[in-house]
């Protein structure tokens, strides 16, 4: 009864046009009122959400990315690359792909990788002739590779919440080949659409031309080195690397290449504030709407579902891919690995699924719920970043969905995919 | 109405820079965690709860500006589906259920902040009311730019979104 | 309500299967037995509702009926919970168990009814003690220079540092990861901790300083609490008093359990032969948390208590 006011009331008030995330309140205002909960607790919901560590990573990536547009570094950047990738018809957003893979995976957040990639990349892909939903599609959907790659945060939440001890070290490896499985697809969706709609290719312009392009860009070349050679050497945590890579940027803008004057920095500030309020709102509103479904235990409904339909291994693992696919489009990632691990673990490994394989199978899942409507958290920061509806994001991006969905169906039956690399370590 | 305009236009332009100044401050203070930790052998340990919040200050803040600038994502593909008229009528209507959060917000924020106002922030030493506090404000302010766009759009104008700068 | 019959929704991070929770779920058993099924308990575990610090707000607002929390975010709200926690206080766990199960540990429950809730009873948590990636721990020496991590908890940091290592505060979904990078060199917990974060696997040196005995407790809302009939309150306390002893046992065994299988995964266990090395140091850290009359009255008890037996020493 309540989780069909729920449902409804949010139907309701994004169709009414309210905003994603006064909608997400005002049903979870609803809801409550029905449970008969304070509504103090609505708004204690939101502030917690909204005050989490990793999350800073999100205003520091956008701002960082903001910065390296406005003062030329991405630009140089992305000449590099470009020189790399011209033959290709869609060369950037095969570069798209392969940045946002290799970000994903040191920052282990597609949020934070959507960020900072979406706040660089977007713009210069449209002044380069890309259309504006082409770009955020790529963008988006590459992100969620990172949560397959290690290291990965929520893998480590998946250990804690499945109780039985799943080693991490496993789940590092066996997220290896699923996400460079998931990355290869993405690119083969981004180069089709780039033929289909005729993007523009470039001549590769020499070895010395690109030797000279990738010296101008060096000091922007080395953000990544800092922040990958940073996390990776203990100098600082991925959330940490955010910060360091706004202050890098700073440093590099204004004194190497002295283009990010006063005026630029202020609009790349003002700016950032304005799409992080935007994001963190829907989080920490979406934080209130959870709160909302874990008291009505909408995931242990689901599970019970579950086993009294079926207990064919296919078609257990077919239902909860599923419901985890439904549950990642209302819900954000942590939180509901923390609520479904306990609940859909045990039925996943009644049928013979083995605890690390789930594991994976369960970022994936709940990767694309972030990249799905309603709520997609990953999916509004690339329509923020680009300033474009989701509407139009969305209405384009269904060969994307098809590779992460080719993905996922292979990494659900062939175990193998995620169990032999960590069973080449045992 | 004009000079309701001038002043919400000034609140706006002020909350934005105090957000930003936020946003400053923030990755001032996580650069400073890092450098102490491993520069100073010394790590602060009121960073990570100052950072924190600061980010609900400027996100609930800045959110408030969101409702004046029209930069919340929403869905607009009923209204667009629509004649002009009701059109407008949606608008108002949207609206009206964005002050009515807004006043939600402002209400129970401020309860928030009242029962939690003699609990203490450890290793930052501040009321953990005082970290909530920018949610009354932000509700406050919300129900005042919401009634601004009901009242744009009565008085025959398109409180459009405006894109963002 | 109809006829005082009610769902009592309940809090805890530690997963379904973890002491605590099974703890609660035995006191709801007997609850429904002897109510008639009229009142009955519903755990929410494994975090679904939220951080404890959160948690705990929204219980003092009325929003959840019970909550089982660690003192760490009480002492925000009442000092008088820093006590248990206090480093090197406890001679052992009899020590720690005889002193709560006492008049001592009522004063601590007591304490939390002005804040909107009322403590009921207290819960194991072990005996933390410091592991690291680098070395055993045998004097404070060895942690000079180590950046440990802890909870943001002003007295852990000012404990850590009293030790001569660095304190870190840091969330504890971040610390696998920088345990295994380098960005921090250790952190403390119990065993059953230790292992099931898998921390074991990037720290492998346990070292059994025992520093904190801090136990859990088990709060309801005072919003519920006035609800209920006077009968009904009596039928509460007492139930949860008799969940205590049933979670001490699933607890020794948990604790056996993990440290088999520590040791099992590798892990190099020491014991401390100086602990008073490291207690002698705490003098400061005592002094800044132990400061009302009331405070200094229950840690004398305390003190006087474990006169009598134990092995930690305690500074003067
Ligand atoms: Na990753
Ligand atoms: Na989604």
């Amino acid at each position: 009864m309540e989780i069909a006011i729920l449902g409804i009331a949010l139907i309701l008030l994004l169709m009414l046009g309210v905003p994603v995330a006064f909608a997400l309140l005002g049903s979870a205002i609803a809801c409550f009122l029905a449970l008969d909960i304070p509504l103090v607790v609505v708004f204690q919901r939101m502030a917690s959400g909204i005050s989490v560590f990793s999350l800073m990573a999100i205003p520091f990536f956008i701002f960082a990315g903001d910065l390296m547009y406005r003062s030329g570094i991405a630009e140089q950047l992305v000449r590099v690359a470009g020189a790399v990738f011209a033959p290709a018809r869609g060369g950037l957003g095969l570069v798209n792909v392969g940045a946002s893979t290799l970000f994903g995976a040191v920052s282990g957040s597609a949020i934070a990788s959507a960020s900072a990639m979406g706040s660089t990349l977007i713009p210069l892909m449209r002044e380069r002739g890309y259309d504006s939903d082409y770009a955020v599609n790529v963008t988006v959907t590459a992100a969620i590779v990172g949560l397959l790659i290690p290291p990965s945060h929520n893998m480590i939440i998946y250990s804690a919440a499945s109780g039985i001890g799943v080693s991490i070290s496993d789940l590092f490896l066996a997220g290896v080949v699923p996400g460079l499985l998931a990355a290869t697809l993405l690119g083969l969706a981004a180069w089709l659409v780039a033929r289909r709609r005729n993007y523009p290719t470039g001549t590769f312009p020499g070895f010395r031309a690109l030797f000279n392009a990738a010296i101008y860009a060096m000091p922007g070349i080395m953000t990544a080195v800092i922040i990958m050679g940073g996390i990776l050497s203990g100098i600082f945590t991925p959330t940490e690397s955010s910060a360091i890579a706004v202050v890098y940027t700073i440093l590099v803008g204004a004194l190497v290449y002295r283009s990010l004057g006063l005026t630029k920095f202020l609009e790349a500030v003002t700016q950032s504030v304005r799409v992080t309020a935007m994001v963190l709102m829907i989080i920490g509103a979406a934080t209130a709407f959870g709160y909302a479904l874990a008291i009505m235990e909408a995931p242990a409904q689901l599970a019970n579902l579950i086993t009294t339909l079926t207990d064919n291994p296919i078609l257990v693992l077919l239902i909860i891919n599923i419901a985890l696919l439904l549950l990642g489009t209302f819900m954000d990632m942590s939180p509901l690995i923390v609520i479904t691990t306990p609940i859909l673990l045990p039925v996943a490994m009644q049928v013979g699924v083995d605890p690390v394989h789930f594991g994976i199978i369960m970022m994936l899942n709940l990767g694309i719920g972030l990249v799905t409507p309603p709520v997609g958290s990953v999916l509004f920061v690339g329509a923020a970043v680009a300033k474009i509806k989701i509407e139009q994001a969305v209405k384009t991006i269904f060969p994307f969905y098809v590779a992460l969905l080719i993905t996922l169906l292979l990494v659900t039956y062939v175990p193998a995919l995620s169990l032999a690399l960590p069973g080449m370590f045992k | 109405m004009k000079n309701l305009a001038i002043i919400t236009q000034w609140a706006s332009n002020l909350l934005i820079a105090l957000a930003g100044l936020g946003l400053v401050a923030m990755t001032a203070i996580v650069s400073w965690q890092v450098f102490g930790r491993f520069i100073l052998n010394s790590s602060p340990s009121w960073s990570e709860q100052a950072a924190l919040t600061l980010m609900i200050w400027f996100v609930t803040l800045a959110a408030a500006v969101g409702v004046r600038e029209g930069f919340h994502i929403r869905i607009t593909a009923v209204e667009d589906a629509l004649p002009p008229t009701a059109r407008r009528g949606m608008r108002i209507l949207a609206d009206l259920v964005v002050g009515a959060i807004g006043a939600a917000m402002l209400y129970w924020g401020g309860e928030l902040v009242a029962r939690t106002w003699g609990h203490v922030i450890p290793s930052l030493g501040l009321s953990r009311g005082f970290a909530y506090l920018g949610l009354p404000l932000a509700g406050g302010l919300i129900v005042l730019f919401a009634f601004e766009r009901v009242l744009v759009e009565l008085g025959g104008k398109n409180a459009a979104d405006k894109e963002m700068a | 309500d109809r006829e005082g019959s009610r769902v009592l929704t309940s809090s805890d991070t530690h997963p379904s299967d973890y002491p605590t929770v099974q703890a609660v779920n035995e006191m709801g058993r007997l609850l429904e037995t002897r109510t008639g099924g009229r009142l009955r308990i519903h755990v929410y575990a494994g975090g679904q509702l939220g951080a404890e610090r959160d948690t705990l707000e929204i219980t003092t607002f009325g929003g959840l009926d019970m909550n089982r929390v660690n003192l760490a975010p009480l002492t925000a709200i009442e000092p008088m919970t820093v006590i248990p926690s206090l480093p090197f206080l406890f001679r052992s766990t009899a020590h720690m168990r005889q002193a709560l199960d006492g008049p001592v540990g009522q004063a601590i429950l007591d304490s939390l009814r002005p804040h909107g809730m009322v403590g009921l009873c207290f819960y194991d948590s072990g005996e933390r003690s410091f592991y690291n990636t680098k070395r055993p721990i045998q004097t404070p020496a060895d942690l000079k220079g180590l950046k440990i991590r802890v909870q943001n908890s002003d007295l852990f940091v000012t404990m850590v540092k009293a030790l001569g290592a660095d304190a870190t505060p840091m969330d504890v979904g971040e610390v696998y990861q920088a345990l295994v990078q380098g960005v921090i060199d250790g952190a403390e917990n119990n065993q059953p901790s230790y292992f099931t974060g898998r921390h074991f696997e990037a720290a492998p040196f346990y070292s059994l300083s025992r520093h904190v005995m801090a136990p859990e407790i088990l709060v309801m809302s005072m919003a519920r609490w006035e609800k209920l009939s006077p009968a009904d309150r009596d039928l509460v306390q007492q139930t949860a008093r008799e969940s205590v002893p049933f979670m001490r046992t699933l607890w020794d065994k948990r604790v056996e359990d993990a440290t088999a299988k520590l040791l099992a995964g590798g892990v190099k266990v020491n014991e401390i032969a100086d602990i008073a090395a490291f207690s002698d140091l705490m003098r400061p850290v005592w002094d800044r948390f132990v400061t009302s009359p009331e405070q200094k009255r229950l840690v004398a008890e305390i003190q006087a208590m474990g006169d009598s037996a134990g092995t930690q020493g305690v500074p003067g």
